[in-house]
Formats: C-alpha cells, sequence, structure tokens
C-alpha cells in the first residue's frame, strides 16, 4: 500500500474514478465445467481479471512425504501466466505465488471433506490469465467452483472478496489503480452459508472501525458473488446443452 | 507421469484403422471443430484463444525495449515459449519446464519466425540502441490431443492482432505489429498402423510417433518435428504432405475471417 | 441414482446449502449436519426417502466399496503379484492367490501383463484405502478383445435404467455383449460397428445422462444403426 496522498481516486461527487459506489463491486462473471481434461473446473472474471481454476483427483499422495495418513491434502498451485501483467512475468514459481498457494490451500482445506479421502491428494490448479488488482480472491472463487464441479464433498464454498481504503474511505473491491495508490487491502475468503471466514490477509492501515465497515461490505459482496456462482454451477445441468 | 497405455486401446485403434475408421467417427483426414477467440486478454498486448475438441490454448503478446545484438544493430527479436503447467491434464507433472513443453514451444518458434512473417527491422526504434523484443507466450488449459496444432494457431493469430504498446514505453504512438504472413501447422499421428490428422486424446495415448509441419502463405514448409518412438516413409511422408497444404489452407482461412470481422 | 429424481422433487443444490432440518430425518450420502441443519456436501440433485435426505451428486470420484465389479488395467506386475488401475485414488492389489490361474512364483506376468485388463472384484477396502482384487468367481477374467469406455461413475444407474432395461436395449440394438464395472469403465465386445453404435450410445449417456430428453435421444440414435443395417 503506498498511500500517496497526491492521487486522487474519489471524484467529487462522491462515486471512484470508474464511477462504482463505495460498496459496489466490479462486475463478476462465472462459468463451471470449461476445460474438458480437467475433473471439475472454472472461471471467473472480476472486473478485468480472468482467474481459471482446474481440479484432479483425489489421487494417491505424492511424494510419500505429503501423504497424511488420517486425511487428504490439498496441492495448490496459483500461477500468472506470463502476459497477465502488463510487463511479462518470467514463468515459473515466485514467493509471492507460493504464499498464495500455502493460504488458498489452508483455506480450501478448511472446507472440503478431507478426512474422506485419507494419504490421498486433490490437486488445485489456480491460472491467472489476466490480472487487475484480486486475483487471489478471483482465484479462491474460481477454486470453489471447480472442486464443486468435480464432485468433491465440502460442507461450504468460499467466495474470494475483497475491501479496502483509498483517500480515508473504506471501499469494496479495490481495482488497479485503488490498489496501487490505496491504504489499505483486506481480502477474505467467506463461507457463505455459515459466516464463517476461511482465508483473511491484510495490508496497509486500517482503524478497529474502518475494519469493521471493511468486513461489512465484504460479507455483502460475499453474498452476491455465492448467487453467480450457484448459477454458474445450476447452469452447467440444469437445461441448456451445456 | 508416464500414462497407462491399455493394450486393448492399441488393439482396437489397429481395428479400427483396418476399417478406414476413428475412434470418435472422423475420417482419416477429417480435423475436429475448430473455435478461434482474439483479443480476449485484458494486459495482453495480442491474444487468441484456440478450442479443438477438448483441447483448450492461449496465447499471449507481450513486448519490451532491449538493446540489440552488436553484429545486428537494428533488428529486433521475436521469441515463442510454451507451457504445459499441470492444469492441462493428469499427466502433466509440477516443476521446472519439461522436455515436453520446451519442444512444443520451440516447433511454434520456428514455424513463425523461418516464415518470415515478421521483418525484424520493422521492430528497430533507435538503431544500436533499442528494438522491440516480441514474446509470443502460449498456456494450454486443457490437453485433449493435438496441442500442437492448437498453439501453432492460437500464436500466429495473438501476433497478428498485436498492438505494439509504444505509447507505454514512452517512443511514439502505438501501432499495429506488421505480420506478413501465416504460417500454419498440422501435425500427424500414426495410429493403428497410419496416420491421421489431429489426433484425439485417445489417439495420442493409443498411438505411435507424429510428424508436425507448419507451412506458410506460398505453401513452402517452414518447420517440420517428428516425435516419438517409430519411423516413417518417404511415401507416408508425402501424402500427408499434400493434405497438410489443403489443412493449412482451410485454417488459414478461419484466421483470414476472424480478422476480417 | 438419478432415477430418484424423476419424482415429485427435482431441486438442484449447491454444496454448504441447508437441505432439510434434523427434526426426524436421518442424514444419507451427500450431506452432513451443522447447527441442527442438514447441509448438502455436493452439487447434485436432493433426495428425500424414508425419511433419509441425501444428495444424489452429478460427477463422483471413484469409491471403491467391497463387491464391487471393476475394469481394471495392470500398471506392474511383481513375482507374485500386480497392480491394477481401477480407475480409483489408489492402485488395487491383485495377489498370485486371488488370480483364478495357477501361477509359479516368477510367473505372473505370463498370465496378465502390464497393459492388460480384467474384469476383477474388489475384495476389501481397508481403513486405508488400500483395495485388494479378486478374480476368482464366475465371469472374472481376463479382457483380450473388445474395448473399454469411461463414464462418469454417477452416470451408470442411468445407463442401465430400470432393471436393466436401458443397457438390455443397448445390448439388444448393438448386438454386443456389454459388462458395466462400478468403477465407470465399460466393456463392449461385438463386431465393429456395433462397438461403434455402442461407444456413441455411451457417450450420449455421459454427456446427457443426467438431463431431461435423454431417452428420446437414446431412441434416435437406435434408428442410426438400422439404417446402417439397411444400407
Amino acid at each position: 500500500m503506498g498511500g500517496y496522498g497526491d492521487v486522487q481516486l474519489l471524484r467529487d461527487d462522491g462515486l471512484r474514478l470508474d464511477g462504482r459506489k463505495l460498496d459496489e463491486s466490479r462486475p463478476v462473471t462465472i462459468q463451471a465445467g470449461i476445460l474438458p481434461a480437467a475433473d471439475g473446473s472454472a472461471m471467473v472474471t472480476h472486473g478485468l481479471n480472468v482467474a481459471v481454476a482446474a481440479v484432479y483427483g483425489p489421487m494417491e499422495a505424492h511424494p510419500r512425504k505429503i501423504q497424511r495418513q488420517d486425511r487428504a491434502v490439498i496441492d495448490v498451485r496459483y500461477n500468472m501466466a506470463p502476459f497477465s501483467t502488463s510487463d511479462r512475468i518470467r514463468p515459473g514459481f515466485n514467493r509471492r505465488s507460493r504464499e498464495i498457494s500455502k493460504v488458498t490451500a489452508e483455506a480450501l482445506e478448511s472446507v472440503v471433506l478431507v478426512e474422506r479421502f485419507p494419504r490421498s491428494k486433490i490437486r488445485v490448479e489456480i491460472e491467472i490469465l489476466a490480472a487487475e488488482a484480486g486475483t487471489r480472491c478471483a482465484g479462491i472463487t474460481a477454486a470453489s467452483v471447480a472442486l464443486a464441479d468435480a464432485g468433491i464433498p465440502m460442507r461450504d464454498m468460499i467466495v474470494g472478496v475483497a475491501s479496502g481504503k483509498i483517500e480515508d474511505t473504506v471501499v469494496l473491491d479495490l481495482d488497479k489503480a485503488e490498489d496501487n495508490y490505496g491504504q489499505a487491502d483486506l481480502p477474505a475468503g467467506i463461507l457463505p452459508n455459515t459466516g464463517e471466514i476461511a482465508f483473511l490477509q491484510m495490508d496497509g492501515d486500517l482503524s478497529p472501525e474502518e475494519f469493521d465497515l471493511a468486513m461489512e461490505y465484504n460479507f455483502k459482496a460475499a453474498k452476491e458473488i455465492h448467487e453467480i456462482m450457484v448459477d454458474a454451477l445450476k447452469a452447467r445441468y440444469e437445461g441448456g446443452d451445456n | 507421469m508416464v500414462e497407462l497405455v491399455p493394450n486393448l486401446l492399441r488393439q482396437e485403434m489397429a481395428r479400427l484403422a483396418e476399417q478406414d475408421a476413428r475412434i470418435d467417427g472422423r475420417g482419416q483426414f477429417e480435423g475436429r471443430e475448430i473455435s478461434l477467440e482474439t483479443d480476449c486478454l485484458y494486459n495482453a498486448e495480442g491474444s487468441a484463444k484456440v478450442t479443438m475438441g477438448k483441447t483448450v490454448v492461449y496465447a499471449g503478446v507481450k513486448f519490451e525495449i532491449r538493446t540489440p545484438w552488436p553484429d545486428r544493430p537494428s533488428e529486433g527479436s521475436l521469441m515463442c515459449g510454451a507451457e504445459l503447467r499441470p492444469v492441462a491434464h493428469r499427466k502433466y507433472e509440477p516443476g521446472p519446464p519439461s522436455p515436453e513443453s520446451i519442444e512444443l514451444g520451440r516447433v511454434v518458434d520456428r514455424g513463425i519466425r523461418e516464415s518470415g512473417c515478421i521483418d525484424m527491422n520493422s521492430l528497430c526504434i533507435i538503431p544500436g540502441e533499442k528494438v522491440w523484443g516480441v514474446m509470443i507466450d502460449i498456456h494450454v488449459l486443457s490437453d485433449g490431443g493435438n496441442i500442437f496444432d492448437a498453439c501453432g494457431l492460437a500464436a500466429i493469430a495473438a501476433l497478428r492482432t498485436a498492438v505494439v504498446p509504444a505509447e507505454r514505453f514512452d517512443v511514439g504512438d502505438d501501432y499495429t505489429l506488421s505480420v506478413n504472413g501465416t504460417p500454419i501447422m498440422a501435425s500427424f499421428t500414426r495410429v493403428g498402423g497410419r496416420y491421421v490428422y489431429d489426433p484425439c486424446e485417445e489417439e495420442e495415448l493409443g498411438g505411435d510417433e507424429r510428424i508436425h509441419i507448419t507451412i506458410g502463405d506460398e505453401g513452402h514448409l517452414h518447420s517440420l518435428q517428428k516425435g516419438l518412438r517409430g519411423v516413417f516413409t518417404p511415401q507416408e511422408f508425402a501424402e500427408i504432405f499434400e493434405v497438410a497444404q489443403t489443412k493449412c489452407a482451410e485454417l488459414r482461412k478461419i484466421v483470414a475471417k476472424k480478422e476480417a470481422n | 441414482m438419478s432415477q430418484g429424481r424423476s419424482g415429485a422433487e427435482q431441486r438442484l443444490v449447491t454444496p454448504g446449502m441447508a437441505i432439510g432440518s434434523l427434526s426426524g430425518m436421518r442424514v444419507g450420502s451427500g450431506a452432513v449436519t451443522h447447527n441442527g441443519e442438514i447441509i448438502a456436501t455436493k452439487l447434485g440433485w436432493v433426495r428425500e426417502f424414508n425419511g433419509t435426505i441425501s444428495v444424489d451428486p452429478i460427477s463422483s470420484p471413484y469409491l471403491p466399496r467391497s463387491g464391487d465389479l471393476v475394469i481394471g488395467t495392470v500398471a506392474e506386475v511383481r513375482n507374485n503379484l500386480w497392480f491394477m488401475n481401477i480407475n480409483g485414488s489408489f492402485q488395487g492389489l491383485l495377489p498370485m492367490s486371488l488370480a483364478p490361474w495357477k501361477v509359479e512364483f516368477g510367473q505372473a506376468r505370463q498370465h496378465m501383463n502390464v497393459g492388460d485388463s480384467a474384469l476383477a472384484r474388489v475384495q476389501e477396502v481397508d481403513e486405508c484405502h488400500n483395495v485388494v482384487l479378486t478374480m476368482k468367481g464366475v465371469g472374472l477374467r481376463r479382457l483380450s478383445q473388445g474395448a473399454v469406455v469411461e463414464v462418469p461413475v454417477n452416470h451408470l444407474d442411468r445407463i442401465r435404467g430400470a432393471n436393466n432395461a436401458n443397457l438390455d436395449r443397448m445390448k439388444d440394438v448393438s448386438d454386443c455383449r456389454i459388462i458395466v464395472g462400478e468403477n465407470g469403465r465399460v466393456w463392449v465386445d461385438g463386431d465393429d460397428m456395433g462397438i461403434a453404435w455402442a461407444r456413441e450410445a455411451l457417450e450420449i449417456a455421459k454427456e446427457h445422462g443426467h438431463k431431461e430428453g435423454f431417452d428420446s435421444m437414446m431412441k434416435q440414435h437406435e434408428k442410426k444403426l438400422a439404417k446402417k443395417g439397411d444400407a
């Protein structure tokens, strides 16, 4: 979070630069089952972000040292395609993607009934094809839909959402400029049916009151995006040819 | 991971070939339906998505400014790379780029480079100081067979829609990259003893060696690659080369049609 | 499984959705309890039957159960046992003592080699999901001809139909022998035209088995073979 005071992110009419209200999310679209080779898959577009997730398994956990005798492990790889950002990214794992993969895996292990599959692993591959702030959240949403599409049992899905602070004002769903010049970013993974939180990160500067408001926005967004997730899964099987 | 090849599948492939039939009902040189989308990725300066049966591939073009090689002060550069990440199939494992993904990237790279469709001198900004480096990255999302042709098509379609981001690098106004030609790849795999065009997943699993042919607008060869264990005769090559000419011309029309819209 | 949704209730649910209260209801497969409510754990159709509420999943991995008839492919051979891929998380182990032949130690490969397919039964699944297979039993054997087609395990009931009606119809029309393995593999053996027709019929079941109109699509497909036969 840069917190550059000289960049204007709120217009004089109180709306944001792209015309959104403070508690308004960027448009979200979701499609389930888009990758025929995978056991389950999904594509999420969130603003200009494009995240794709594929699920394989459960399968025997390899190498042996990652095997758990009492449950499955979820093996997540979050990866940004070389052309996903304005400056090309060199292919390969970096520290950022390793961290996001780790916390995403732990979030998903909190909802998947992993104890049903001892000594197994479930592979979740998240590929970011276009990035415009908020890729980890789009990735978590895509992974949840892909897991449901693969028939992996879960006690709830996870919706990836984020709020933040720009010009001392709490707003929902930071876009790229707001992320670059804003004061705080609070991404969360919310279980829409139970209201629990499986994923949480934050950086920047938030007062306790600002945190509460930001989480309130996050819960509101989770509810909206969850409906789109459900519609995407149903669309695949109710009527239509897909 | 080496995939297990069921003997029943190989037997069936041989039986089907005797009947001049294919497992998915296609003719020997009949391709699957192709869908091509271009300009589909924000942040890429050129992009394309190709779907062929169960195969889904994306390609994105990025530019960077670099110093030219001392012996070629006015030439830019072109590089094409492919990634076969574990997202694409159960059989792909995480880790450093596999020989398979390096081969894939290099075969597509040669076809585009050697066709001469990009004039390296047109990528010069200031001779001896600044030239454009063009990078095509191919991302396979679902491997349902014949990823080579899908990657070749996605790469050239993305390149042909690319816009040079000169403004972002402060070297003038953005302009459309000039691409003089549409090199196209056609791939054949030996299945049940004979070559078929555009193999599907099961045909690759139960088949043998493959041949990739890239042909330019004038019908000239620009890259060839024989892969996997097996041998072929000159007569067999002559037959598939002729088929490849027709197939490449058809695919070139798909690219042109997309651009006309 | 999917037969159940021809009843009055046809509710499609997603994981995490509340599908009923615990009072007086038992929890079936595809569901768990949370705070006194029954929660769906899978994408699928809700089914209430005999006081049990469950979810018939739309897609599901194969989980071996003892007694399952499966079609396996040999992945590895040792002196006295075979490891078979059975489309599950783990390979199944077929010991020499449960093979249908008298096997000398070290001669296992001569009876069945890597890549060979066989009809076997799941003898035992232990709590660590280790699977032991047997080929002792009527009809269990190495499959030396025909084709194996993979289909989603949750569509097997639709492929079979009530009292195996769909399956019998497919056998009749194609004039093929068809054996359905619980692990989502179907063995088809007959003449080339019959196998090709059955493969397409199974493909229709795979793509549309969960949708309305599947039966009429099958009827349409039957006409195709009749036409080919006349020509």
